[in-house]
């Protein structure tokens, strides 16, 4: 658009000396604490951090919450997703508004109604007792089932959404197509419906395990200290044992790990696409 | 950028008209609670005394001791406010100047406990407060702090996190209440590990008790007394424990940082606020429990608080030496067994 690439330059800097004072230069002072002892570079820290039983627990902990939450998500997503794109116009818009709705809730409120849903006299707890599947309240708050359920309620949209784009997208005659060749419909669905609408899962996949990784109210509200995730601990390590070494090494594991699983999930995809192309 | 500009010609203002202008500025770092309460009783009157302006940070103790640390060799702060551990760590850092008994008269008026908790002058007690068990009392009797324990309350009870204030004391009682004195609170850990799996949970912030008793989540907790009057008014049959081998419980401090801009000024500052006309607004307000002897305060007031002579002699604190020293060891025992 502009010719002038001076121009596009000038007109770029603003907003790349903002990133970059207020983003970039932080995000490397971050990163280069967690590097450095007194006098040189090191890798102590993390050596330090991970020798630590306990931390080592909240790091699986962390990753096993995300990977399930993100599997369980999909799953569900890809049954929503299908009905919502089957769905006829006006139901559509409904049930997409119904998916979008809880977006617009800020997530302290949304897993607050969790200390009440799941509390020892909350719904589930009275349900369950009055049709006599148990005698006495069900420890559910502050067990990682809670953290469980928070994280799922948070970003189920996250995954329904993309997968719902993806769908619409898919040349609506695949599916018979494949039918009357004889394909089964699980043979359908693995081997047309999910590599055509990979992308969407793939978005879906990065912004609901990246955000079960880094939640941070849901897990604090409804595990609290019993079922430490990597980013209460971060928490722990700033504002209560003035230890920003650890924090730091905390923030670079999970920094990494986010780029890491976008990177790894586009790869992923891009290779089945220009597999699927190449043939 | 505007707050920049905006700070920018409100200097311009400031010194094109002297008639604004307060040559004296006192700068303190405080909690960030109840701040409205102590601007009416302790900031603006200060401030009209004086005839300086003070000027407020606000934060948790942590964040505002590692400020402290990073502004050692130009200090921003005059005055700070923190727990008594807090202050003899940053007066072992060097980070603090004594006080001069001489100028603070007010000295005269407060609990012995309060006068010099952290040695050599570095900083006096503002408030202290009791921390004990509460209980639902048509639940279940608590007289030692090992009732905590008893079967009856198995998965109905909140202890504090080790990483909060109220952690360490908890086990100081009840290491007492075994009868050891393990320094390291070993056998305290331990007998919180055995039954880890009856906690519901180990809090992080006070505020979350008034709800974990509302909800029946919990029949018993670990509290400090600064959240009584919430838990008081829920309309529950709760009480507050004495248990047989005492309270125990914690005081916030004001100390001077070192190269203070005017040591005179910041002494008259925490003089006013040790001052029983100031402890007096505070306690009324329920925002601080007064160290000052000569605030009188009826009963409704004084349930709210940690309130008396009486009251205070029946304290056990945890000296903020041991705080200091052992702090990692308890860190490491509890992560051990309990945190795991």
């Amino acid at each position: 658009m502009f010719q002038n690439r001076r121009l596009g330059l000038l007109l770029l800097a603003p907003a790349t000396i903002f990133v970059a004072l207020g983003f970039i230069v932080p995000v490397l002072i971050l990163l280069s604490g967690a590097f450095r002892a007194e006098g040189g570079w090191t890798l102590g820290h993390y050596l330090e951090f991970f020798a630590q039983p306990l931390n080592r627990e909240v790091f699986l902990r962390t990753f096993r919450l995300g990977l399930i939450v993100t599997a369980v998500s999909a799953v569900v997503g890809y049954g929503v997703a299908m009905a919502v794109v089957e769905a006829g116009p006006k139901s559509k818009g409904r049930l997409v508004a119904l998916l979008v709705l809880p977006l617009m809730i800020s997530p302290v409120a949304r897993t607050y109604a969790w200390l009440v849903i799941l509390g020892r006299t909350g719904f589930v707890n009275v349900f369950l007792t009055d049709i006599g599947l148990i005698d006495s309240p069900l420890r559910l708050l502050f067990t990682e089932t809670a953290v469980f359920i928070g994280l799922i309620q948070l970003f189920f949209p996250l995954m329904v959404l993309p997968l719902i784009s993806s769908l619409e997208n898919l040349p609506r005659d695949v599916i018979p197509a494949a039918r009357v060749l004889g394909a089964s419909w699980p043979a359908v669905f693995f081997k047309v419906v999910l590599p055509l609408t990979k992308e969407g899962l793939v978005v879906g996949g990065t912004l609901v395990f990246v955000g079960s990784l880094t939640a941070y109210v849901t897990p604090a509200i409804l595990g609290g200290s019993k079922v430490l995730m990597l980013e209460t601990l971060l928490y722990q390590r700033v504002s209560v044992a003035n230890d920003f070494a650890s924090a730091a090494v905390i923030a670079v594991i999970l920094i990494v790990m986010s780029v890491a699983t976008n990177v790894l999930l586009k790869r992923l995809a891009s290779v089945r696409r220009s597999k699927a192309e190449a043939k | 950028m505007t707050r920049l500009s905006l700070a920018a010609s409100l200097l311009a203002l400031a010194a094109a008209s002297p008639a604004l202008a307060q040559d004296k500025t006192l700068t303190i770092s405080v909690y960030g609670i109840a701040q409205d309460a102590y601007d009416v009783a302790l900031y603006k009157p200060f401030e009209a005394k004086c005839g300086c302006k003070l000027v407020i940070e606000t934060g948790n103790s942590s964040e505002r001791l590692a400020k402290l640390e990073a502004n050692a060799a130009a200090p921003v702060v005059d005055v700070i406010a923190f727990s008594d551990a807090n202050a003899l760590d940053a007066a072992k850092k060097g980070l603090l100047a004594p006080l001069d008994p001489a100028a603070i008269p007010s000295l005269g008026q407060i609990y012995d406990f309060a006068k010099d908790p952290v040695g050599d002058n570095m900083a006096v007690g503002y408030t202290f407060y009791g921390t004990s068990i509460v209980y639902r009392s048509d639940v279940v009797k608590i007289e030692s702090w090992l009732d905590l324990f008893k079967p009856e309350l198995a998965g109905q009870v909140a202890l504090p996190n080790i990483t909060t204030t109220q952690g360490p004391i908890t086990l100081f009682m009840l290491e007492k209440a075994l009868g050891k004195d393990d320094p390291d609170f070993a056998d305290a850990i331990d007998l919180v590990a055995e039954h880890k799996g009856d906690i519901v949970t180990f809090y992080e912030r006070g505020s979350q008790i008034p709800q974990l008793l509302q909800q029946e989540e919990i029949m018993a907790a670990v509290v400090g007394r600064f959240g009584w009057a919430n838990i008081a008014k829920l309309g529950l049959p709760v009480e507050w424990a004495k248990p047989k081998e005492g309270q125990t419980g914690g005081m916030n401090v004001l100390a001077m940082v070192k190269g203070a801009k005017d040591p005179a000024l910041a002494q008259e500052f925490i003089d006013y606020w040790l001052s029983a006309e100031v402890q007096q607004k505070l306690a009324e307000g329920l925002v601080d429990s007064p160290v000052n002897t000569s605030v009188k305060v009826d009963d409704v007031i004084a349930e709210g608080l940690t309130y008396g002579a009486d009251t205070a002699a029946a304290i056990h604190f945890l000296p903020a030496e041991q705080q200091l020293t052992n702090r990692e060891a308890w860190l490491a025992g509890w992560n051990a067994k309990v945190a795991q």
